[in-house]
């Protein structure tokens, strides 16, 4: 059948690997991600670790092979003989302050996301969040869309986002292109999400309530 | 031990063309659940002996950690820095955040205690979708029906109708926080059916449903002026009144350098998830790393009652390779668009649509009876047979399954040229805390909820309603702990500690194990010494 299947099942004659990860020296085998190798040569505090599946990301890495230095997923990379590999630490705290029931209307909220992220309008298209990115996501564009208010499209671009902020980490402007995405896709889904069956059924329910108002629990629970 | 067709035997002899015989005549379904369910493994349950399910059936390795000595003394408190906040809330995935901003919205100052990442859990994972009936042939009665009847009607109604009659609002509030669904051309969201739906309820963001609503409410959550969040802060040990009967607080730890600290509180949250990283009966799992039980063993602790801790899901179409995604899922739409499952022997054994705990048993039975695929000691599965839906219907897999595509692309196998190999994986955890109506246990000032609560689903869920339930029974909970007007404490003790070491004395149990988990071994490496 296919190499894959073999390589991947056929564990027991794994050949071994030799790699750092967090400085320290490590033995594993050929096929294992860089969690497991982690783990299996007994590498202290590697908590930032969640699904183990590439979609919550957490395991943020900095790789160095040779010269290069790329960042990525832990869970998602492979073992490779002498690579330096240096878990990350969480991202600190977001520079930009919203909450969605701020808004009033969807009509100004170009001129609030310009005030939010007034960062955002001053991308210098070095592509480091491109290259940052572990989804493959277009992210300089994404900004670029959403700084022209275009935050449907902005929102569509960062869909598989998995909120590792490496993009954020990698630009020299500080624009948080992370959260210029999620910023995107949540005024979206505010402001013009209507589904007409939603709605029906919430009416429905609320003409239901005021015909026979329910015994409210809460309220019972308080009394007493 | 294990027996079956070497895999490179079965690997040779495995076509996607070949013909396939019709399933042989019906099966006894009891049967097949009573001999292979692992709910039902022989020495699997025991009767715990203390606590105030003492009496009550439980499964074996969850029994040992509900009966553990704690990880902390009173004398460990002295020293270690205080805070008092209005509700803590312990756990960051979907629930845990629900609550807190619900909480939040009511008024109170809110402090979100989580194990790792604030996100990392299960909710970030759902693929399927969630229910809420909001198509005009559907009911929030007709919900509540297939959710009693999906969990064998063990399930408490209250909390059934509360879920079922929360979900169309629960969607709107998704929206209002930002969360985007799946749509038809006209706009309404798009639903589908799954198994146990009696008609099509199933809201979802393509298979990303999770994703979209982790990050959401991570990114409300971090936003939100009256919420702090402290991440690699796991709670060991909740706090109690002088008497050791309401809950006044709880200890976290730091994973980074050991740190106790208390918090004080009017309520404690509960929405520690599930336990799939226990490996109950040596399974692997579906879960994310932090899901190892902590909640229950807290909860029972201060002395809330629990339920149903002999039933679990196993979802039975967990991969067994690569050694990666050991255990994760392959969803069960596949074998909803047509996947079948074959042995090692290029046969089929199943009905593939019957419900999972049937399908789980049943691939249980083939690979103990020697007509699985063994890939060695340890590990044995069967095939989904994905090459050949793919013959059937060209495209499918990479149209409709990208997360799936996704994930073995990385480890360079391609499910349309060679079958996956699957096993039955530790998904979720049925019962948990009882809760009421409001997610108020059966303690005075602690709430649970998520998948760390119990009663909602019986013995069995149904697909999309655990997404329902966190978002509903989480904003109940959290809005509910903010009413509560208690002054908050005088004084915090570790006395039901004390309280259950007698008690575990006087039963003659060994207090050698420490519980909660918070790590499984394998990846707890420089953080446990236990
Ligand atoms: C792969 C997969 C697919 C699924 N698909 C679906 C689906 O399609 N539809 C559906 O309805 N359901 C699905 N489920 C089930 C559903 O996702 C979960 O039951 C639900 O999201 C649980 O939410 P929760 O908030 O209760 O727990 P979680 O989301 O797991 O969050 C628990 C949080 O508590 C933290 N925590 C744990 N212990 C401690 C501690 N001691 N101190 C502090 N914090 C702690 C954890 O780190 C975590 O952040 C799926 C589950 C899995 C695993
Ligand atoms: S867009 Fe940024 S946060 Fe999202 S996955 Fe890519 S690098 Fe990570
Ligand atoms: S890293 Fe920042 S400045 Fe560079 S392209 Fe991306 S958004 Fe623009
Ligand atoms: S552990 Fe979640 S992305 Fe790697």
């Amino acid at each position: 059948m296919t190499t894959s299947n073999t390589t991947a099942n056929g564990d027991d004659q794994a050949q071994s690997v030799a790699l750092t990860i967090n400085g320290l020296a490590v033995n594993a085998h050929e096929g294992m991600s860089l969690v497991e190798a982690a783990w299996h040569g007994g590498v202290p505090q590697v908590t930032s670790v969640g699904c183990l599946e590439g979609v919550c990301g957490s395991c943020r890495i900095m790789l160095r092979r040779g010269k290069e230095v790329t960042v990525g997923l832990a869970c998602q990379t492979f073992v490779e003989n002498g690579v330096e590999v240096v878990f990350l630490p969480p991202a600190s705290a977001p520079l930009h302050h919203y909450e969605v029931s701020d808004f009033k209307d969807g009509w100004d909220i170009q001129a609030r996301f310009q005030d939010i992220f007034p960062e955002a309008s001053r991308c210098r298209h070095c592509h480091g969040c491109d290259n940052a990115c572990p989804k493959g996501i277009t992210v300089e564009n994404g900004v670029a869309l959403a700084a022209a208010g275009r935050f449907r499209e902005a929102g569509e671009a960062f869909f598989e986002c998995v909120m590792c902020e490496l993009c954020d980490a990698a630009c020299p402007e500080l624009i948080a292109p992370a959260h210029v995405g999620l910023f995107s896709r949540r005024v979206t889904a505010h402001f013009h999400l209507r589904p007409p069956n939603l709605i029906h059924r919430l009416e429905e329910l609320r003409k239901e309530r005021m015909e026979n108002p329910p015994k409210d629990r809460r309220k019972k629970n308080n009394e007493d | 031990m294990s027996k079956g067709i070497p895999l490179a035997e079965a690997l040779a002899r495995y076509r996607a063309d070949a013909d396939i015989a019709p399933l042989p005549g019906s099966t006894d379904i009891d049967t097949l659940l009573n001999t292979y369910h692992p709910d039902h493994l022989r020495g699997s349950v025991v009767k715990l002996a203390v606590g105030a399910n003492a009496g009550d059936s439980c499964q074996r390795e969850l029994a040992g950690l509900l009966q553990a000595e704690a990880f902390i003394d009173e004398a460990d408190l002295a020293g270690s820095p205080v805070t008092d906040i209005d509700v803590l809330v312990i756990g960051g995935g979907g629930a845990g955040c629900a609550a807190a901003l619900a909480a939040a919205e009511n008024g109170a100052r809110v402090l979100l205690a989580t194990k790792l990442r604030l996100g990392d859990s299960n909710t970030v994972m759902a693929e399927g979708g969630i229910q809420a009936a909001i198509e005009p042939d559907d009911s929030v009665q007709r919900h509540i029906q297939d959710t009693l009847r999906g969990g064998h009607h063990v399930g408490d109604p209250t909390l059934v109708s509360a879920l079922a009659g929360d979900g169309p609002e629960v969607l709107h509030w998704l929206i209002n926080q930002g969360m985007q669904f799946d749509q038809t051309p006209s706009g309404d969201l798009h639903t589908r059916r799954a198994g146990g739906m009696s008609t099509p309820r199933l809201v979802h963001c393509r298979d990303y449903t999770g994703l979209e609503m982790m990050r959401v409410l991570r990114e409300a959550v971090i936003q939100h002026r009256s919420i702090e969040v402290w991440e690699q802060s796991p709670a060991v040990e909740l706090l109690s009144n002088e008497v050791g009967q309401k809950c006044v607080g709880a200890v976290l730890t730091s994973l980074n350098n050991g740190q106790l600290r208390i918090v004080r509180t009017r309520s404690v949250i509960l929405a520690t998830g599930g336990l799939g990283r226990l490996h109950l009966n040596g399974f692997p799992t579906s879960n994310h790393l932090g899901a190892t039980g902590d909640g229950l063993v807290l909860a029972y602790r201060i002395g809330a009652r629990l339920c149903e801790l002999d039933s679990f899901q196993y979802h039975p179409t967990g991969l067994v390779h690569p050694s990666h995604l050991a255990g994760k899922l392959v969803t069960e739409g596949v074998r909803a668009a047509g996947a079948l499952l074959v042995n090692g022997l290029g046969q089929r054994f199943i009905d593939e649509l019957q419900p999972r705990d049937v399908v789980c048993a049943a691939i249980l039975r083939e690979c103990s009876e020697g007509r699985g695929v063994r890939v060695n000691d340890q590990h044995s599965g069967v095939w989904l047979d994905t090459p050949r839906l793919e013959r059937a219907q060209p495209g499918l897999l990479e149209k409709q399954f990208t997360s799936l595509m996704t994930r073995t692309r990385v480890a360079g196998i391609d499910p349309r040229v060679e079958p996956l190999l699957v096993h039955p994986t530790l998904h979720y955890q049925n019962g948990g805390a009882v809760i009421d109506a409001n997610g108020a246990t059966t303690v005075p000032g602690l709430y649970a909820v998520g998948e760390v609560s119990g009663g909602i689903h019986g013995r069995n869920r149904l697909m999309g309603n655990a997404l329902l339930e966190i978002i509903s029974f989480g904003r109940r909970a959290g809005a509910a702990a903010t009413a509560d007007r208690d002054r908050g404490p005088k004084k915090v003790t570790l006395e039901h500690v004390n309280q259950l070491r007698r008690a575990l004395t006087l039963a003659g149990l060994p207090m050698t194990q420490r519980a909660p988990q918070i790590l499984p071994d394998y990846a707890a490496g420089g953080v446990w010494n236990r």
